[in-house]
């Protein structure tokens, strides 16, 4: 199971931008998780092409699953 | 006098996903692109802690890579 964790931005122009995290830690704490997204918008390192990060949409966890069928 | 200016500069996290056979770590990378070519490394570095808070990767190293134009 690869888990996603996926933070949505909102940039300066109002348009959104993601950025996404491969195997998070959990549980995901939903406050932890948002200081995490402001810092990173307090950095100001992270820029799209839609303008730089703004304020923070939101997040979710991407679970995804791959079962693979020998078939000869 | 040649100069060189930044055209585009990434941020990548390395992180040891485990040893291989021979003991030697083996090293998983994620790169951000869209980075602000004038983050300082102060900057950069506060926007990696950030990512690696959420992160349940053992970090090996956060390196800035930049790639500069050429102009006579």
């Amino acid at each position: 199971m690869a888990k996603t964790l996926e933070l949505e931005f909102v940039t300066e122009y109002g348009k959104p931008a993601r950025l996404s995290i491969e195997n998070p830690k959990e549980p995901i704490e939903e406050a932890v998780v948002k200081a995490a997204m402001e810092e990173m918008i307090a950095s100001g390192v992270f820029t799209s092409t839609n303008g730089n990060f703004a304020s923070v949409k939101g997040a979710r966890v991407i679970d995804r699953n791959v079962t693979e069928y020998e078939i000869v | 006098m040649a100069r060189a200016i930044i055209a585009t500069s990434k941020l990548r996290l390395v992180f040891q996903v485990g040893m291989d056979d021979d003991g030697k770590p083996l090293l998983k990378a994620k790169t951000f692109n869209n980075i602000q070519k004038l983050a300082t490394a102060d900057q950069l570095l506060q926007a990696a802690q950030a990512v690696i808070n959420l992160s349940n990767e053992t970090l090996s190293s956060i390196e800035r890579v930049d790639s500069s134009e050429l102009l006579a």
